[in-house]
């Protein structure tokens, strides 16, 4: 037997694009975007109700509740997307269609996985556009009412002041962290529906691994000792503890937007190794979710 | 053959926890020298909260859950139920320690609001104890700042506001003059502090030639010093520390 | 892409394959396929055949590396069907087919083109082909989640075709198509047949699969229980037909005679009827197929 020279390549970008492209028109057309109609109003809403406060007041709950509501539809369209994508090939057998062409399993789930997140940039993107709006339309209304109330010596600093307390260039750090933690979650639910039999279960364990994935900290504390003198842990205990530490990510290091909002900068060392960390953590569980996947049965 | 993969992948989550779990613990710590992630979530605030919100606040939306309790202890202010403010504000400076804007209105409400409730309070007749109280809250504004500059050591503002809460409700002008003089020492500083400082330093037994000499070198830097109250200060000092009359800078008596 | 067959190598060459599918939650298992062997020719039609869950479809899949085998081997034109390469020249049409929903006909050809590699003018030339070829332009620019069940074997077809590949494999390709359908689809697996393309089909049609097919293979519980040239495999040795148009009675009655008379024995005598698929073809002809 002499098989003919294949043309074939292992990896192929344009076979991932269309793939990618394909799973990001998917997903845009099934009405997520609906989830965004909801940030929007979400963060209007917050403005309005908050009238009572001072504007210092108003601008930092508006800007919590703007990015608390960024962070929660990111990580939200994250799983929700991301546990609907392989049980949909697979009950509709497009699966077949697409893997009976020469598109090597690997490709398929990381073309998957780009349109996934090629959509959250684009929803994340257009909430910090919206919250952005919100704040500067707000921070108009202020300025109008600092122009007209304030002595001209004090109008400098009042309006420094009000510049400093609406979206600044320090949130950005905060907002693409917001992305590399949906992107991480978006991974592990890739790999948790690999192994699962339906999305819901993948959704139900996705959410727990999240919750879970925010105490992590504290057992790793108590696993490495880390603690006031005095506490003792049981060995079993102990064990236990280790184990939820080692498998669980730490989602708390990603969690910076809530202090930034507040004023605290992060250094550019420490947001670049978190950053690098959560790609980390992205193409392990990706790697991970292509094992399983490569050995499923179609 | 699921199985196998499943203990390979279980495998190989452990063995990356074993990479990562270094790595994290020092970023942890340097997210931690950064003054990022410092809240205490702890069991006694798990009760302050209840477990939906201490489950909100531990998965990232610290901010949010601190932001609604805020509003309820604006409600309980305009219901001017002192008591559960304090709870509440204790709950959102613990939820968002680096919070400047929670701490100084927290304070704000204690030691000008609810101490001025306190002492008006008609349900307790007896003075003696409407003072205590008032004092109490006192106590609890100074509480707030105290705790608001250890978490925020470099906020101006804060130590400002102590400043200002030991000149107008302690009536204690040397340690009102030792804020103030810590405030204008931080970046973002008020431009008056520094003065404050002064006038309260003249007002502490003892000191006066100290604040003498600086106020006086603040009187000759520019004319634009020459503020009704610096003029004034430095009068009274004079008369206190009964300088020569040749020795006296030219300032026309006020009227 | 090259279309030349390699002539050296078998189109699907299928060792010893069983395939055992173990049953959730229980100690059972179902064996899909049994020590199967076959070999299909470049050029050849192959039908595979047998009742319900006798294991064509498990079959078909492993050959296109869906599945993956418990035991044995399979090759297309000598590579190992595990490899990505191997399905570089294959179109497969799996049973009830199913597509991206919110894709036009049109859009779905274009998506399967570039997951083959090809792009631009090239591709946007061999959609519209395919879709003539398959009778879907009026429908091109339709959303497939409004396709009928047989719109979606065509745009099935067309989506196997795209690459122009050398060997086809098709489950049950005219499963739910009407008559006039059907007879196209096999009229283009007779062109496919004419252009050198090797044709690996199952189909519960027997009619269609004897019209067809070069060779067959029954299978049963996943055991192959004959195989071979399909003339060889249903010619009755020692039997004749004669169709007589306009004979007369006498003619007839004369020929009895004779058949008694050379020691043979006349079986059956009866007025030969039209199928109903010509029939049906016959009555809708002209009118819109679809
Ligand atoms: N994924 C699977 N898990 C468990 N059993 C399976 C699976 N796929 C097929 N089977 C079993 O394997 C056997 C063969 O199925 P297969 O689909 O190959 O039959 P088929 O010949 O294509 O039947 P049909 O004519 O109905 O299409 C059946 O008993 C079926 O239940
Ligand atoms: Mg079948």
């Amino acid at each position: 037997m002499h098989p003919s020279p294949s043309t074939h390549r292992i990896f192929s970008p344009t076979r991932l694009w269309a793939i990618a492209s394909n799973t990001l028109l998917e997903l845009v057309r099934q009405k997520v975007f609906y989830f965004l109609l909801l940030f929007a109003l979400v963060s209007i809403g917050s403005s309005v109700i908050l009238v009572q406060f001072s504007f210092q007041q108003q601008f930092q709950v508006l800007k919590d509740v703007a990015l608390g509501a960024m962070s929660i539809f990111t990580w939200l369209l994250a799983v929700l997307c991301t546990a609907m994508i392989l049980p949909r090939d697979i009950e509709d057998r497009t699966l077949y269609t697409i893997l009976a062409k020469p598109v090597p399993r690997f490709e398929y789930l990381l073309g998957k996985l780009a349109g996934v997140l090629l959509l959250l940039l684009l929803a994340l993107s257009l909430m910090g556009v919206v919250a952005a709006l919100v704040l500067y339309l707000r921070q108009q209304d202020v300025l109008a009412g600092i122009l007209a109330h304030t002595a001209p010596e004090d109008l400098d600093a009042a309006v420094r002041e009000l510049k400093a307390s609406t979206f600044t260039a320090n949130l950005i750090p905060g907002i693409l962290l917001i992305y590399i933690k949906a992107a991480i979650c978006a991974a592990l639910t890739l790999l948790i529906s690999s192994f699962a039999s339906s999305p819901v279960f993948t959704i139900i364990v996705s959410v727990m691994v999240y919750l879970i994935g925010h105490i992590q900290p504290i057992a790793r504390e108590y696993w490495l000792n880390q603690l006031p003198a005095g506490t003792i842990v049981p060995p079993l205990i102990k064990v236990f503890l280790g184990f939820v530490a080692l498998i669980f990510p730490d989602f708390q290091l990603f969690n910076l937007i809530d202090d930034i909002v507040v004023g605290a900068a992060v250094p550019f060392a420490a947001f670049a190794q978190t950053a690098l960390l959560g790609l980390g953590y992205t193409a392990v569980y990706t790697i991970l979710a292509y094992l399983s996947f490569a050995q499923k049965e179609l | 053959m699921r199985i196998r993969t499943a203990l390979i992948t279980l495998a190989c989550l452990l063995a990356f926890g074993a990479g990562r779990i270094p790595i994290e613990n020092h970023l942890a710590a340097r997210h931690g020298a950064a003054g990022l992630n410092t809240a205490q979530l702890d069991l006694s605030l798990r009760q302050r909260i209840g477990q939906m919100s201490f489950l909100a606040a531990l998965s990232g939306f610290r901010a949010v859950v601190a932001d609604l309790l805020w509003i309820e202890a604006h409600s309980a202010w305009e219901r001017t139920e002192w008591g559960r403010m304090k709870l509440l504000l204790d709950t959102v400076t613990a939820l968002q320690p680096r919070a400047i804007l929670f701490w100084d209105n927290a304070a704000w409400h204690m030691a000008w609001n609810a101490s001025v409730a306190a002492r008006e309070d008609r349900s307790q007749p007896r003075e003696a104890l409407r003072i205590r109280n008032q004092r109490e809250y006192f106590k609890a504004g100074e509480d707030f700042l105290l705790r608001g500059i250890q978490n925020n050591p470099s906020s101006a503002l804060l130590h400002e506001r102590l400043g200002l809460l030991y000149q107008d409700k302690f009536r204690d002008p040397a340690r009102a003059a030792e804020a103030f003089q810590r405030s204008a020492q931080l970046p973002g500083a008020s431009q008056y502090v520094h003065r404050f400082a002064l006038y309260q330093l003249a007002l502490v037994p003892g000191r006066e030639a100290e604040a003498y000499a600086c106020l006086k070198a603040l009187y000759q830097k520019s004319k634009q010093e020459h503020l009704p109250t610096l003029l004034r200060r430095l009068q009274d000092l004079e008369k206190k520390l009964s300088v020569p009359p040749d020795q006296r800078l030219p300032i026309l008596e006020s009227p | 892409m090259s279309t030349a067959p390699t002539p050296s190598a078998p189109a699907i060459a299928i060792h010893d394959l069983t395939k055992v599918f173990p049953i959730p939650f229980k100690r059972e298992v179902v064996t899909a396929v049994d020590s199967l062997s076959l070999t299909v020719a470049p050029g050849q039609v192959y039908g595979l055949l047998g009742p319900n869950g006798s294991g064509k479809s498990t079959t078909m899949k492993i050959v296109l590396g869906l599945v993956t085998p418990t035991k044995g081997h399979a090759e297309i034109f000598g590579r190992p069907c595990t490899s990505v390469d191997s399905r570089e020249a294959v179109g497969f049409l799996p049973e009830n087919p199913y597509f991206y929903k919110f894709l036009t006909g049109s859009e779905t050809l274009h998506f399967y083109g570039r997951l083959c590699g090809l792009s631009g003018r090239k591709l946007s030339e061999r959609t519209r082909e395919l879709l003539a070829l398959v009778g879907l332009e009026d429908a091109a620019d339709r959303r497939v989640g409004g396709y009928s069940k047989g719109m979606l074997q065509r745009i099935g077809l067309a989506q196997a075709l795209v690459q122009e590949p050398r060997l086809l494999v098709l489950d049950e390709p005219t499963a739910g198509v009407d008559p006039a359908g059907s007879r196209d689809i096999r009229d283009l697996i007779l062109r496919f047949k004419e252009r050198g393309i090797t044709v690996l089909l199952c189909s519960h049609l027997l009619g269609q699969v004897q019209e067809v097919c070069d060779r067959i293979g029954i299978l049963h519980r996943g055991k192959l229980l004959r195989e071979g040239p399909l003339r060889d495999l249903i010619s009755i040795e020692n039997q004749t037909e004669l169709v007589l148009e306009n004979a007369s009675p006498e003619l007839l009655a004369d020929l009895e005679a004779r058949i008694t008379l050379g020691g043979a024995k006349l079986l059956e005598k009866r007025r030969p009827q039209t199928t109903l698929e010509r029939f049906f073809i016959e009555v809708t002809t002209g009118q819109d197929p679809r």
